[in-house]
């Protein structure tokens, strides 16, 4: 009976027997090298200590996770704001098109508006222009017709030269005879 | 679309969870904006805008270029027509 309480015993012994270290394991360790660890997380959170649970000789682990951070507050107003301003970014360029299009439609206005002044100074011009040919278009029929009539006269005096030549030819042949 | 299912899986925490809940709505955010801005064609129709405005420039241009000159024109012939003017007066004088 002590034999087989004793061979219990060391079947026990053996399926407790701690089995060799891997990232999902720890085990209970000394403090100082749960100090030694805690400094460790400090600068390299990488792996939380899992627990582990032995139900009914079934050992059974958690995933080993990243600890906590300490200012998770900070961290989501990080993020908020980040995602607000690449929002702002994307929405920035049609505003910046618009902005664009409100800049050429504004030059082309002061353009029109040149051309407009421009416009009215030559309308303005041609009218008195206008004015000032109709009081002068009088004038202007008196030298046409004085045109005409010293183009009648300069027709009349070619006439008058042509008769007088002839006239003369005519003298002088009856003269000779 | 991000993954409805909420339960824990074998082998994911809570915080896995959240995070990627988080990750797929940041996700999600950006591609509605996107889709927004997409279905709004405001891209193509202000570059459009713009290319036509360019392709009027040159006309607007040349209207401008032709307005001076026609300015110019009429100051010549009020030079003439003052000119004109004062051969008329001259000639009135001299008929006296």
């Amino acid at each position: 009976m002590a034999a087989t309480g004793d061979e219990s015993a060391v079947m026990d012994s053996i399926c407790k027997a701690p089995a060799p270290p891997t990232d999902l394991q720890l085990t209970a360790e000394p403090e100082h090298e749960q100090e030694h660890r805690r400094d460790d997380a400090t600068e390299n959170p990488k792996a939380k200590r899992p627990s582990t649970n032995n139900d009914g000789g079934v050992e059974t682990a958690e995933e080993a996770t990243e600890p906590a951070e300490p200012d998770i507050n900070e961290l989501c107003r990080d993020m908020f704001d980040k995602m607000s301003v690449f929002l702002q970014g994307e929405l920035t360029a049609t505003c910046e098109d618009y902005k664009l299009l409100e800049n050429m439609n504004k030059l082309t206005s002061l353009k029109y508006m040149e051309m407009k002044d421009i416009s009215i100074n030559i309308s303005r011009n041609l009218q008195d222009l206008n004015q000032k040919y109709a009081s002068l278009q009088p004038y202007l029929d008196q030298i046409n017709q004085i045109e005409e009539q010293v183009t009648a006269l300069e027709q009349a005096a070619y006439k008058l030269d042509t008769y007088s030549k002839k006239l003369e030819a005519k003298f002088k042949k009856l003269e000779k005879r | 679309m991000a993954s409805s299912e909420t339960q824990p899986r074998f082998g994911q925490s809570v915080k896995s969870l959240l995070s990627d809940k988080v990750t797929s709505c940041s996700g999600d955010v950006i591609a509605l904006t996107r889709q927004v801005l997409k279905g709004s064609r405001s891209q193509e129709l202000l570059s459009q805008a713009a290319r036509n405005m360019v392709i009027q420039e040159d006309a607007i241009l040349h209207s401008e270029d032709s307005l001076r000159k026609m300015s110019i024109i009429t100051t010549h012939l009020q030079y003439h027509v003052e000119h004109s003017k004062n051969l008329q007066d001259q000639l009135k004088h001299l008929m006296k």
